[in-house]
């Protein structure tokens, strides 16, 4: 649809009159039931270049006054006319139209205004109220391509926060996958050596039962007897058992040191991703903390000691899994703030009306003006493609629904510290978040 | 022979340390390190001809270990054995530690002994190999560019003109396998992709069809897994990401020119490259086919 068809559509072609009809002949045009519609009729000249409007008001108002009808029935309409009416190029777009017709208007309405083509002839008439009522058309219109936009706008916005929600979710399984290769790597090791080293003790065994038997054995010469302790001391010397006792404690105790190691990942793994969002009434936040250490640990170590100093602290209601997530991006940004290789500082505190905890690294800090954006959707320092910028954004509104702050002081060479309060239940008015 | 080969382990991890010495200990002098600047210590004071190491440790990364410890003690024959599969690290400790394998936790025992034991190979002929004078004679090189990349050929072409060397371009795999039979090569410059081939099996070929010719690869491609298949199966000796870095790039080409006229004036058992067979079916496949076609070359160095 173009904007030019859109007065096209409003154009009504009606007749003009000539200059020089009278007064009387155009009343009685008006009174015709296919000109009812309109409340004033076009003037054009010979070539077709519209001259003025005349309204029905002011042929009223000359029939209105005692003998006015005989006294300027005859006269021209040109006499009467509105020679400054509206006139409208059909080329003009809708809004456009609407302005300058909104802006010459006067009150009462009494006239309608003329269209004209590129050339400025006279095509037609239009109304003021079919106006408003394409105007209207237009804007429910534009109404809906808003309603749509908005409703597409939120849906990617959960998106986003969805896909961030996975990308730190990926990073986290990603990182324990691989902290699980260490443990695993010695475990996996331990056993086939276990095996093999276990393999001259069967040997060993078999040797001393058949030596047993041979002793048990009233038939048994010399020789047999000879032979079988031959081959049970050859198998003692291979096995060399009192040499394997100290491999073996070692080995046993390094592998179950390796498997509660797994099991502990795996545990951590399955409290951390916890897919219930529910809130739990009694949560102990260093839990949370603990374990999301236990997630975070590989992508730390090599960057930072933690330091934990963690306080007696009451059970709090919250989403353990919505907490867990802010912690992980809180310890997650502590180390990637970290150059060389520094401290993360954790501490937890509680206090009449609230449970405390800090995350304070020993990184690169942020100037103020870095600091002032960092709970922004979509404010991120990390080269393309490595972060969302989203992830204190959805810590932010984590805290914001539980009903606590949380907050960041930084100085650049020195650190960042984020703090964070969470009520305690008497002043809770709690909010479930999506 | 190998009761001379002594290989340190360095890993964080104190159980580590102790499955891979119980697993090594009776056929090799086993030392081992947690702590990677101590391990570095000791280097400066004991003869070690193997190191391996984890990747990360708290005090310095395993990269940054193994291109330290080629400083201190350049004969050792490095490897990284790492859970993480970290694309940057494997490119650090490949360009700075000049790696000799990149090995994977967890490890298979077998994989692992073998590889032990074709590196204390490697180390056992070095140890019987005159030493050679600290003078490097400046031998003209022949090098070959499969790369059509303008940038590429503007380093490579600068590079030859400064040198002395001499630039040779094939356009394709069969191309370069012409010119690799009819031309004494001694350093590759390569994409992974040329006029639509990958040139993995060729690289791999060539490590063993040539140990001596270096293999510098220029990509776009950033795949852990295919870049550890360089290390262990090609024995690439850079691993240089598309777009250039000019700088990475010259010094890359330096330090291999370097490498081949030291190379050249040594007697073949001191060359430190020995690739693992394509543990891939399909890549054997291939690599086989293109030893056949890179047969005359080797009958050559055989002869």
């Amino acid at each position: 649809m173009t904007t030019a068809s859109a007065l096209t559509r409003l154009l009504k072609p009606v007749s003009p009159l000539a200059a020089d009809m009278s007064i009387a002949d155009v009343a009685d045009r008006l009174l015709t039931p296919e000109l009812k519609a309109f409340l004033s009729l076009p003037i054009v000249d010979s070539a077709g270049r519209p001259l003025g409007l005349v309204s029905r008001t002011t042929l009223q108002d000359i029939f209105m006054q005692r003998f006015g009808r005989d006294l300027r029935g005859r006269h021209a309409v040109q006499e009467v006319m509105n020679a400054a009416p509206l006139v409208v190029s059909l080329d003009t777009s809708l809004e456009d139209a609407a302005k300058q017709i909104t802006g010459q208007l006067q009150y009462p309405i009494t006239e309608d205004f003329i269209l004209v083509d590129a050339q400025g002839l006279y095509r037609g008439l239009g109304t003021v109220l079919d106006l408003l009522k394409a105007m209207e058309a237009r804007i429910a219109q534009r109404n809906l391509v808003l309603r749509k936009a908005l409703v597409e706008l939120k849906e990617s916005q959960t998106q986003l926060v969805q896909s961030e929600k996975m990308a730190s979710l990926g990073q986290m399984v990603a990182g324990v996958a691989h902290e699980l290769n260490t443990p695993l790597g010695y475990v996996k090791n331990n056993v086939q050596l276990l095996r093999e080293l276990s393999a001259p003790l069967f040997e060993l065994a078999e040797a001393q039962a058949a030596l047993g038997d041979c002793l048990n054995d009233p038939t048994c010469d010399e020789a047999r007897l000879t032979m079988a302790l031959e081959v049970a001391a050859e198998a003692r010397t291979k096995a060399a058992p009192e040499l394997l006792v100290e491999d073996f404690t070692q080995l046993f105790s390094d592998t179950l040191y390796g498997l509660a190691q797994i099991a502990e990942l795996v545990v951590g793994l399955k409290d951390f991703a916890r897919l219930d969002r529910a809130m739990s009434e009694e949560v102990d936040l260093n839990e949370c903390i603990r374990s999301a250490l236990v997630i975070a640990r590989n992508g730390i170590k090599d960057k930072a000691e933690t330091i934990l100093q963690l306080g007696e602290l009451p059970r709090i209601p919250c989403a353990p899994s919505q907490i867990n997530q802010v912690l992980l991006n809180l310890l997650n940004n502590a180390a990637q703030a970290i150059d060389v290789f520094g401290q993360i500082l954790v501490k937890t505190w509680a206090d009449d009306s609230a449970v405390c905890l800090s995350v304070q690294d020993s990184g690169r800090g942020m100037p103020p003006e870095v600091l002032a954006r960092i709970f922004d959707p979509f404010f991120t320092t990390k080269p393309v493609g490595q972060g969302t910028g989203l992830g204190l954004s959805i810590s932010y509104k984590i805290i914001q629904d539980h009903g606590g702050q949380i907050r960041a002081a930084s100085e650049p060479g020195r650190g960042t510290r984020f703090l964070i309060r969470l009520p305690r239940p008497q002043a809770l008015p709690l909010q479930r978040s999506a | 022979m190998s009761e001379q080969i002594r290989i340190l382990f360095v890993d964080d991890e104190e159980r580590i340390l102790r499955s891979l010495a119980l697993q090594f200990r009776r056929e090799y002098e086993v030392l081992t390190e947690s702590n990677p600047r101590r391990a570095l210590e000791r280097l400066k004071s004991e003869n070690v001809q193997i190191i391996v190491s984890d990747q990360r440790m708290p005090q310095m990364s395993g990269a940054e270990l193994l291109a330290q410890a080629r400083e201190i003690a350049p004969y050792t024959l490095r490897i990284l054995l790492t859970g993480y599969s970290d694309l940057d690290a494997a490119v650090e400790a490949l360009n700075s530690g000049g790696i000799f394998r990149y090995l994977t936790k967890p490890w298979d025992q077998q994989e692992m002994a073998f590889t032990l034991r074709q590196a204390a190979q490697i180390a056992a002929r070095q140890l019987q190999a005159p030493k050679v004078s600290a003078v490097i004679p400046q031998a003209a090189l022949n090098v070959l560019l499969l790369d059509e990349d303008a940038s590429t050929l503007d380093v490579v072409a600068e590079f030859c003109v400064a040198g002395g060397h001499r630039l040779l371009r094939a356009a394709s795999l069969s191309d370069a396998v012409i010119l690799l039979n009819s031309q004494p090569i001694d350093l590759l410059v390569s994409d992974l992709q040329v006029a639509g081939e990958d040139t993995a099996p060729l690289l791999k070929s060539l490590a063993q069809a040539h140990p001596r010719l270096l293999s510098l690869v220029v990509t776009p491609f950033c795949d852990t897994q295919a870049l550890l298949k360089l290390i262990n199966e090609a024995q690439i000796f850079r691993y240089l990401p598309k777009p250039i870095r000019r700088g990475l790039f010259d010094k890359g080409l330096l330090a291999a020119a370097e490498q081949a006229q030291l190379w050249r004036a040594q007697p073949a058992q001191v060359v430190t490259r020995l690739a693992q067979q394509p543990r891939e079916e399909r890549d054997r496949e291939k690599v086989g086919s293109l030893l056949g076609m890179l047969g005359r070359l080797r009958e050559r160095l055989i002869a």
